[in-house]
């Protein structure tokens, strides 16, 4: 048993941190939440060069060929800083769907791109009943000579704003097993039909309603087998609710950094308030919540990264990490009092942020329904 | 990064297994559940002292004193099958005093007790408690006088659980009163039949006993003194770190049994396991099962690192007896008004197990230091705050 990152893994994290301390400043994340952009081209092209969003994708890509590990510590790293940006929804959903599902030509043509930080892609996936099962998925592609065409609204899609292709998961048969009939259109956003519609968020992250008005798609554009693309995009959401998970333990681990600052300086009653034992066990629970959140996330990841079976894990950790970080953001708030509520102070960007998080890709108990099947309940 | 055992370790794990099936009975299961899980009752010193001829009793332990050099994960996973098993999972010689005697005894006192320790043929029992010194152990008074060549003890002890099954009592006393609190305990190992010592039950909500334990004027030799006088306190501290680990087996055996239960009652007319109720609460469960998991492993994973655990220890002791306490009342909550049934009722479920182990969760965040205790801990070791 090893419990510690390895050199090359602290060296990635002793960068990043650097890196995010200066350009990801607590001004600009309240910036980009009121830019419609929501990033900088500048920002971006220099996480570019540092091979952040080639991380994960083999060399033969354009990548650096690290490990899924490796990429959570960097979520992690993100997380502390609130990085703005499409970085998750092109590096986490669109490449990692490419690496799945793509073939050959398309994952030469586009995961290059991505690495360089020249293209954007985001994931359509959810739809106005929001949630992430195959019963979900009611927005319609059906064959047309050629092409297929697709109709219907999906919600909720990341930086749709920016992409250049929205993977999009539509059904193409009905009746049956609901994991049966789902198919994975690359679409080229520019496509005719395709009407992007921002949403206001409470973390100040941009999502869209995507409307999908006639969309002609060539059958070539398929990621995957027609009709059995679930499989893909199950795992998909599973690792992706880990990368959530490690972005809410970075963002916690700020949380407590602010906290104990708070309580170590600020005096009440002629005392710091941090030596009141009702803080100290606000503190203590903190600390609790977070480092086993980070247990959780590191176990999963690695077992993602070695190809272990992960299903228990990932069910386990998404419902670990969703309602343990909600909490410790919670009590964080309650021990540095009225300031922590104010605009501000930092604090409230994490927990807006830690709540966002925990919606996406299933919340804790879609995760516990998830593990209850794995346990055979 | 690797969270899992060894193929060794694994292997290992396959073989206390086996050897527990083989050697388990049901008076050995019987009578551990009756004394609450410690060692020292005559069936458990059967299977015990077999197990420990193997060297599992003290795995890490240099070969020198009985041990097998083992990594402290291979300890831990051993302790935590104890549990599951039904074996008695709480040593006090062996986990507590043993490793303290390890690293802070001379060289005499290690010849002399490790072997013995590390056979299972000594049990103690821990000698903290006393009436006015609960959660704050340096408030403990127990006299203890320097009379040249041995030590005159006199005082009051209290909730030493161990005591009516151990043979020697692991002793905190004070031995200077005119010294700030902390700075004038001594630990020592007193053979429990000395003359002088009386031991008086004091039985438990769970039905097991602890005991008031009296000394009127007992000698103890010079040569049972652990380590330096007056550094006792030190050691004890040490020790408590080494106590502060909870394996969870126990309980997690009463969790797989509930689930079991949910799968096979069938009520108007499909299995309890599908109400989404309780396959929420379950699934929760089961997750903080593997949260604990992590806690522990990785305080045997900090000790073979060469480093000691002290706030994480708490943090471990505190989740996972708090999750004891979730467990149970869960699985309560699932029997209904079966819980309530003991053992020997004919409706009874799962053995009343569940209530049983509803009655003893209640002291584990007690013992050991209290979870306000332990919270202070992380608090002040974990994060600096101020004392
Ligand atoms: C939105 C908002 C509106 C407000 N409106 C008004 C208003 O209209 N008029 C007005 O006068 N005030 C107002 N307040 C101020 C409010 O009453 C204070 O914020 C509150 O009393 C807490 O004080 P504090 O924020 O300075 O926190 P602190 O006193 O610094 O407390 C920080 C933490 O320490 C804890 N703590 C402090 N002392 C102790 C102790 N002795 N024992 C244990 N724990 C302790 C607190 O419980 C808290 O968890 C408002 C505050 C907010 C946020
Ligand atoms: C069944 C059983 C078996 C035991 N076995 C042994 C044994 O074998 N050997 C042995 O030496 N002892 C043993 N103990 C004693 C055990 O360690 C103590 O009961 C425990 O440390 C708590 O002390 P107390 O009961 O005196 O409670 P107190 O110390 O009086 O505490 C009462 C309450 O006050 C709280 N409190 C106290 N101090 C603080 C503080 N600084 N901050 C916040 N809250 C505080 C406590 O958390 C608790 O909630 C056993 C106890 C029981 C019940």
């Amino acid at each position: 048993m090893d419990y510690d990152l390895n050199e090359e893994q602290e060296l990635l994290k002793k960068a990043a941190k650097g890196f995010l301390s200066k350009e990801c400043k607590p001004l600009f994340v309240r910036e980009m939440e009121e830019d419609p952009q929501g990033i900088t081209p500048e920002l971006w092209q220099k996480m570019a060069e540092l091979g952040w969003m080639g991380l994960i994708f083999p060399e033969e890509y354009g990548g650096i060929g690290g490990s899924y590990l490796d990429l959570m510590v960097l979520l992690v790293e993100m997380g502390y800083s609130c990085l703005p940006g499409p970085f998750f929804s092109t590096v986490i959903l669109g490449g990692m769907t490419l690496m799945e599902a793509g073939n050959e030509e398309k994952k030469q043509e586009l995961l290059a791109g991505i690495a360089e930080g020249k293209i954007f892609v985001t994931l359509a996936l959810t739809e106005a009943t929001a949630g992430y099962s195959p019963e979900r998925i009611a927005v319609k592609a059906e064959k047309d000579a050629d092409n297929f065409v697709i109709n219907g609204t999906k919600l909720f899609v990341p930086d749709a704003h920016l992409a250049n292709y929205i993977i999009c998961v539509a059904r193409t048969k009905e009746g049956g097993n609901k994991e049966d009939g789902i198919t994975l259109f690359l679409v080229d956003a520019k496509s005719q039909g395709v009407v992007i519609t921002p949403l206001k968020t409470f973390a100040g992250d941009k999502l869209n309603e995507v409307v999908f008005n006639n969309v002609k798609v060539p059958e070539r554009n398929i990621l995957g087998e027609l009709d059995k693309g679930w499989s893909i995009m199950k795992k998909v959401i599973q690792k992706a609710a880990i990368a959530k998970c490690a972005e809410m333990v970075g963002g916690g681990q700020r949380a407590l950094e602010l906290t104990i600052e708070q309580v170590t300086e600020r005096e009440q009653f002629g005392v710091k308030v941090g030596s009141f034992q009702a803080i100290q066990h606000h503190c203590a629970n903190i600390l609790t919540y977070l480092e086993t959140s980070r247990l959780m996330t590191h176990q999963a990841a690695w077992r993602i990264s070695e190809g272990l079976p992960c299903e228990k894990e990932i069910a386990m950790t998404k419902a670990w990490v969703t309602d343990s970080c909600r909490s410790l953001l919670a009590l964080a708030h309650q021990a540095v009092g009225g300031t922590g509520f104010m605009e501000e102070h930092d604090l409230q960007l994490y927990f807006r942020r830690t709540k966002a998080a925990g919606v996406y890709f299933g919340d804790a108990d879609f995760h516990r329904e998830a593990l209850a099947d794995v346990m055979g309940l | 990064m690797d969270f899992e055992f060894t193929k060794e370790e694994k292997a290992l794990q396959e073989e206390v297994r086996k050897f527990i099936k083989k050697e388990s009975t049901p008076e050995m299961l019987k009578e551990t559940e009756e004394m609450g899980d410690i060692y020292g009752a005559p069936e458990g010193r059967k299977i015990i002292q077999k197990m420990a001829a193997k060297g599992w009793l003290t795995p890490t332990w240099p070969k020198e004193y009985g041990g097998l050099g083992l990594s402290d994960v291979a300890s831990y996973m051993i302790r935590e099958e104890m549990g599951y098993h039904g074996l008695p999972f709480g040593f006090i010689a062996a986990h507590m005093a043993g490793p303290t005697i390890l690293r802070f005894g001379s060289d005499d006192m290690k010849k002399k007790w490790l072997p013995r320790i590390a056979s299972g043929e000594l049990e103690f029992a821990l000698g903290y408690t006393e009436p006015q010194a609960g959660s704050d152990l340096s408030a403990l008074n127990l006299r203890a006088e320097d009379k040249g060549d041995y030590f005159l003890l006199n005082g009051n002890k209290l909730f030493n659980t161990s005591c009516h099954i151990a043979d020697c009592h692991w002793l905190a006393c004070r031995t200077d009163f005119t010294v700030a609190k902390h700075k004038g305990v001594s630990m020592m190992i007193v053979d429990l039949n000395s003359p002088g010592i009386t031991i008086s039950p004091m039985v438990t909500m769970a039905g097991w006993q602890t005991n008031e334990v009296v000394y009127e004027d007992v000698h103890v030799p010079k040569d049972r003194l652990v380590g330096e006088k007056n550094k006792g306190f030190y050691y004890l501290m040490a020790a408590l770190d080494f106590e502060r680990m909870f394996p969870l087996g126990r309980y997690r055996r009463v969790f797989d049994e509930v689930v079991e239960y949910t799968k096979e009652t069938i009520l108007d007319g499909k299995p309890l396991s599908k109400d989404p109720l309780i396959r929420q609460k379950l699934a929760q469960l089961s997750t903080e099962i593997e949260v604990t998991r992590l806690l522990y492993y990785q305080l045997a994973h900090i000790l073979d690192k060469g480093g000691i655990p002290n706030y994480q220890s708490s943090m471990e002791k505190t989740f996972a007896t708090e999750c004891a306490q979730r467990i149970v009342n869960v699985g309560m909550d699932i029997l209904g008004l079966y819980g309530q049934l003991k053992e020997d009722s004919k409706w009874s479920q799962l053995k009343g197990k569940v209530e049983k182990f509803y009655r003893t969760s209640i002291v584990e965040t007690i013992y050991a230091g209290t979870s306000e205790i332990q919270r202070n801990i992380i608090a002040q070791r974990g994060l600096g705050l101020p004392r």
